[in-house]
Parts: C-alpha cells; sequence; structure tokens
C-alpha cells in the first residue's frame, strides 16, 4: 500500500470558556498522520487526549487552528456537510460503547446505514458480514444486555466499519473491559489495520497497550510532549470525490 | 429528507410504549370532543335544513308578539294577509293548553288546530305522519288526532283508535295516532307525539277565544316570498305597532337558525380545544422526557453522520405521529360519542343526527397532527441542537 498523508492539524487550540475561567485544553498542535498508521495517544488524566481526539475525529471544533482530512479544511465545513463528512470518512469507537439498549446486534450495526441511506437489501448482508469478522455471528438478534462488555465493543467496532470508513478513532477502547477482551478488542484494531490498511487512532491511558501501536503520542498539558515513530507522510492527496459528495448534499 | 425518518420514528415510538399511549390520552380527548360537537352540530343543522327545505322556498311564518308583549291577531287580519299579492294560502295554527280525561284520569295537554282543508301545507313534511288510523278532515267536528307519546305514556290504560276522550268536559273520539319523533312546525318546541290535534271547528267549540300561535303562509312561486313577507310585516306593524310581529321566510329563517347554531358549535368547539391545548402541552412534556432521556442516542446519532435537520426532523415526525394516532382514535371515539349523542336524543324525542363528513374526519386529523408538530417542536429544536460531545458524555 502506498502512503500518503491522510490527516494533518495545524496549529490546532482549544479553548473552553467557562465565564471568568478559560481552560486551555489543547495548545498550538501541529501532526501528520498518514493512511495505515496505528497510532496511539497517551498521557495522563487531564493532558488533553480525548480532546485531541475528539478534533480528529470532527465531532469537535478547534478554537484556533486548521484540521484536513483527505485535504479537505474540516474547519471551513458547515455543521451538515461535516456531519455528512464524518460520517462517511470517520468510524468511532467509544469507552462505553454506546450501544442502543433497545436495538439487536444488528440493527445497531445498521444504524449508520439508515442515516446514510445505504440501500435496505444490503443492510443485513453486510452487518452480518461485519458483526462475523468481529467474531459474533452468532450473537447477531442479542439485544446489549445480553451481551458481555467485551461483545458489546466489538459490536461497537463493527457499527464503526459500516460505512467503511478509512480512519477509526477509538476513546479508551479496552477501558471497561477484563484482560481477555481487552486483547480480543486489540487484535481486532491490529488486524483492520494490518489487513485492511484502516488508520487507527487510539487513546489508552494504559502504557502497555500504547505501546502495540508503532506510532506513540505523549501528551501533557495541552501540548504534544513527544512523538514515537513518526516519519514526514510522503506525499497529500485530495479526495475531490469526497467534496462534491458532501456538497451535493 | 431521509424517508427512512418515518420509519425510525414509529419503532422510536413503539419503544416507548406506555408513555406514547399516555401521551396519546390527552389528544384523543380533545379531537373526541372536538369531533362529537362538531358531528352533532352538523347534524343538527342538517335536520334543521331538511325540515325547512320541506316546507319550500315560498313560504312565509308569522309569529305574533315581539318586543311589546304578546299579540292576538284577529280573522280579518288573517283575511287581509289573503289578499296580499302573490299569497296563495294563509294556514293559521290554534294552540291552547287544556285537560284530558281518559278513565277517570285527567292530564294536562297541549291541543293544536288548523284548518284541515289547508293541511296540505304540510305534507310531505313529516310533521304528521301517521302510526295508525286517519288525517283529519273538515267535517271531524269530534274527531281528534293524538301523539303516540299521549297515547302510549300519559294515561294509566293505553289510548287506543276509536277510544273516547273528554277534553275540557267535551267527547272526542280517536280517529288518528301520529308517530313518536314528528316535528312541531318550525323544528322547534316539543314533538306532536306529546300533542292533540283537532279541526278549527272542534277547536272553536271549547276554547271561547282563539289567536293563531304562528301561521304559516304560502306564495305561488318562491319569488314573491321576500316582497310577501315585507308586505305582510309592513301591514301588521302598522297597525300594531314596530316590531310587534316575527315575520320570516323560510329561507331566512333557516339562515338565522343555522347561524345561531353555528356561533354555539364554535363557542363549544372552542372549549373542547382547551383540552386540546392540554394535550399539546402533554406532548411537550414527553418529547422533553425523551430528549432528556435520549441524549446519548442523539449524540451518538450525530457521531454516526446525522445532521440537525435530521435530528429536528425525527423527533417531529414522533410529534406529528403522536398527533396522527391521538386524531385517528379521537375521530373514532367522537363520532361514537356523536352517535350515542343523536340516539339519546331521539329516544328523548328530539330530532338529532350525528353527521359524519370528510371535512370533519380530515380537518380533525389534520388539526391533530398540526398540534402535535407544535408542541413536539421546541424539543426537537433542543435535540437538533444538542452539541454531540456533550450529548455522549451525558449522565
Amino acid at each position: 500500500m502506498q502512503k500518503h498523508g491522510i490527516i494533518r492539524l495545524e496549529n490546532v487550540s482549544k479553548e473552553y470558556d467557562l465565564g471568568e475561567i478559560k481552560i486551555h485544553a489543547l495548545s498550538d498542535i501541529n501532526l501528520s498522520i498518514c493512511n495505515g498508521d496505528f497510532i496511539s495517544i497517551m498521557g495522563p488524566s487531564g493532558s488533553g487526549k480525548t480532546t485531541l481526539l475528539d478534533i480528529l475525529s470532527t465531532l469537535l471544533r478547534p478554537s484556533k487552528g486548521k484540521v484536513f482530512i483527505e485535504e479537505n479544511d474540516t474547519t471551513e465545513m458547515t455543521d451538515e456537510k461535516l456531519s455528512l463528512f464524518r460520517g462517511k470518512k470517520i468510524g468511532t469507537i467509544f469507552q462505553n460503547f454506546n450501544l442502543q439498549v433497545k436495538l439487536t446486534a444488528l440493527e445497531n450495526v445498521m444504524t449508520p446505514m439508515w442515516i446514510h441511506k445505504v440501500p435496505k437489501n444490503k443492510r443485513i448482508p453486510l452487518a452480518t458480514k461485519l458483526l462475523e469478522q468481529v467474531g459474533l455471528g452468532d450473537r447477531l438478534n442479542n439485544k446489549p444486555n445480553q451481551l458481555s462488555g467485551g461483545q458489546m465493543q466489538r459490536v461497537s467496532i463493527a457499527r464503526s466499519l459500516a460505512m467503511n470508513p478509512g480512519i477509526i478513532v477509538a476513546d479508551e477502547p479496552t477501558g471497561n473491559l477484563d484482560s481477555k477482551s481487552e486483547k480480543q478488542v486489540i487484535d481486532i484494531l491490529m488486524n483492520l489495520n494490518k489487513v485492511q490498511g484502516k488508520t487507527i487512532i487510539m487513546v489508552t491511558h494504559e502504557p502497555e497497550l500504547g505501546k502495540l501501536a508503532p506510532k506513540r503520542i505523549l501528551m501533557r498539558d495541552g501540548k504534544i510532549q513527544e512523538y514515537f515513530g513518526f516519519e514526514k507522510c510522503p506525499k497529500w492527496i485530495k479526495s475531490n470525490e469526497t467534496i462534491k459528495e458532501s456538497a451535493k448534499k | 429528507m431521509n424517508s427512512e425518518l418515518f420509519e425510525v420514528a414509529g419503532k422510536n415510538l413503539r419503544k416507548q410504549g406506555v408513555r406514547t399511549y399516555l401521551t396519546l390520552i390527552g389528544i384523543v380527548i380533545g379531537i373526541a370532543a372536538i369531533v362529537a360537537l362538531l358531528s352533532v352540530g352538523q347534524g343538527l343543522n342538517y335536520a334543521i335544513e331538511k325540515q325547512f327545505e320541506s316546507l319550500g322556498a315560498n313560504t312565509i311564518f308569522i309569529i305574533p308578539g315581539g318586543q311589546n308583549g304578546e299579540l292576538e291577531l284577529t280573522d280579518a287580519d288573517i283575511s287581509r294577509m289573503e289578499s296580499v299579492r302573490g299569497i296563495e294560502s294563509i294556514v293559521p295554527i290554534y294552540s291552547e293548553s287544556a285537560f284530558m280525561e281518559f278513565k277517570g284520569q285527567k292530564v294536562q295537554v297541549s291541543v293544536s288546530a288548523a284548518d284541515a282543508d289547508k293541511a296540505g301545507i304540510f305534507d310531505d313534511t313529516g310533521y304528521f305522519d301517521i302510526k295508525e288510523g286517519r288525517m283529519l278532515v273538515k267535517s271531524d267536528s269530534s274527531a281528534i288526532l293524538i301523539g303516540e307519546n299521549i297515547a302510549e305514556n300519559f294515561f294509566k290504560t293505553e289510548i287506543e283508535l276509536k277510544n273516547k276522550v273528554l277534553i275540557n268536559g267535551k267527547s272526542f273520539r280517536v280517529v288518528g295516532i301520529l308517530k313518536s319523533g314528528s316535528q312541531t312546525v318550525g323544528g322547534g318546541g316539543p314533538s306532536t307525539a306529546g300533542t292533540v290535534f283537532m279541526s278549527q271547528d272542534a277547536f272553536e267549540k271549547i276554547f271561547a277565544s282563539r289567536s293563531p300561535g304562528i301561521i304559516f303562509a304560502k306564495t305561488y312561486s318562491p319569488n314573491e316570498t321576500v316582497e310577501a313577507a315585507d308586505k305582510i310585516k309592513f301591514d301588521l306593524e302598522k297597525k300594531y305597532g314596530e316590531k310587534s310581529v316575527f315575520v320570516s321566510s323560510a329561507d331566512a329563517l333557516l339562515e338565522q337558525v343555522n347561524a345561531f347554531l353555528q356561533l354555539i358549535t364554535i363557542f363549544l368547539t372552542g372549549i373542547a380545544g382547551i383540552s386540546l391545548i392540554v394535550g399539546g402541552v402533554g406532548i411537550t412534556n414527553a418529547m422533553i422526557a425523551s430528549v432528556l432521556e435520549r441524549t446519548k442516542e442523539i449524540g451518538l446519532l450525530k457521531a454516526l453522520g446525522a445532521n440537525k435537520k435530521e435530528i429536528l426532523s425525527l423527533f417531529l415526525i414522533e410529534a406529528a405521529f403522536i398527533g396522527a394516532i391521538g386524531g385517528i382514535i379521537g375521530i373514532i371515539i367522537g363520532y361514537s360519542l356523536a352517535n350515542l349523542i343523536a340516539f339519546v336524543g331521539e329516544s328523548a324525542g328530539f330530532a338529532l343526527y350525528a353527521s359524519m363528513t370528510p371535512e370533519i374526519t380530515l380537518g380533525a386529523l389534520l388539526f391533530s397532527m398540526l398540534v402535535g408538530m407544535i408542541s413536539g417542536f421546541y424539543p426537537a429544536l433542543r435535540a437538533a441542537n444538542l452539541d454531540p460531545i456533550t450529548a455522549l458524555r451525558y449522565e
């Protein structure tokens, strides 16, 4: 697979205005991520790692700076355009899974499909395939309360893959899991990176887990303190097709 | 708009179960009350219209008495009316209260009389719908017609055809019984089922003085009705003073009665509408609770790519569904209620109908959906404006 740049942060800062107090969650962050990277973001509590991940996933807009994804400036996009862009380009995995409790595993995986108008006849086969891929082919019709923590997180991973995004962001994906489930989830993520070439960005506070990623960022006080294993992306490709799709909407 | 939002909204409402049903109740009550009132109101309008129509557009009503108190019209007044241009016939109806005696039991009844030869004016109106026996003829000086109600309920023993009764001490033979539900002329007052009818000659025998309670005039053609009515009014007011008599054509009277009925219907519907407002507040309340409860879900949908418009539409559709379902149930209950009111009214001798029209049905359905959407707008906007990060971390 030919490497190229996929995400670029330029002088990104995030401030929270709480009346008299201003909190600087992120200060002047610069970061380049290539396609197929597996990156872990580590750091102590309050260091800004989750804020950085939220900005990378475009769920949060920076106070200053630019966020380019596939060379599209997401900070200039309207909310509507950004929602569509995010839904198609970025898959999100949450620490607490965020599954819809009244829906089955299959229905949870199909949620992004109705939002993005995937033809109805393609949804069940696709969702089934994704659940089989994470080892839950026999749990299709189970609701979250009938699944273990590890299984719920695997449903969440399958859901993040529903629109076949190139980027997967995971916020403490093993934070609520036992060691056996933790291993299963990490294996799936590594497999997605190695076999399918997905770009994985994972926040974790566990150093051992973080070290499994070839590229690592250590954060402290809203700044990137150290970069491990980073190299320049050989080139940057703009996905014009995405812009056209978004504009059409 | 994503057409699948309708399917998702329907599923969401089903998932909420009891809360959805409880929210529906408010709308159901409001719409049922409105539909029932409109249905009975329109049915009443229709019934009155039908009666006036049967009298014809060339009929004039003359009711003596007005602002200056009671007025006794004389035979000379009636003769003068007959000579008014365009008038074909004049039928005065005389009414008095009298005592009726049967098998030793005495009961007070209302007695009415008209010139039997001219009673043809009432043909096809259903006022004199004979159940048993025959209609009166001019020579019937000791024969009477009685209402079904008098025959069956006024006395311990049921009165049958050919039975003799005393009215103010004079003997009369019952030659006909009128059907229950027959109406008095003009659509108001008690039913003919509770009245005794006799010929004008017989009436003169038992009552010392007589003056008509209402006079019916018929013109040769409907084109002459307004002019003839104006002339009769002019003549009578010239003699007895302004507003001493009420004169109106059937059409004009119908218009007035309908306008009055419409006013009452609007007023009552307005009151019923208050319950719909309460129902609407119920929807707002339930939707706000739903938005709070589903905050994380909203955050998730946004994270997965749903935009503001889609979230707004989703919640608005849910609210509109509550309105529509409540509306449909309310319409069914409303019509059932209207039919029940009509049935009870008819049993009591009043001509009440429940009218089911596409206008009421469609109007009520659209209105209930609109109430749902207006009530759901604020919660929907709140949901649409939620920040995805805050929503996802909401506890």
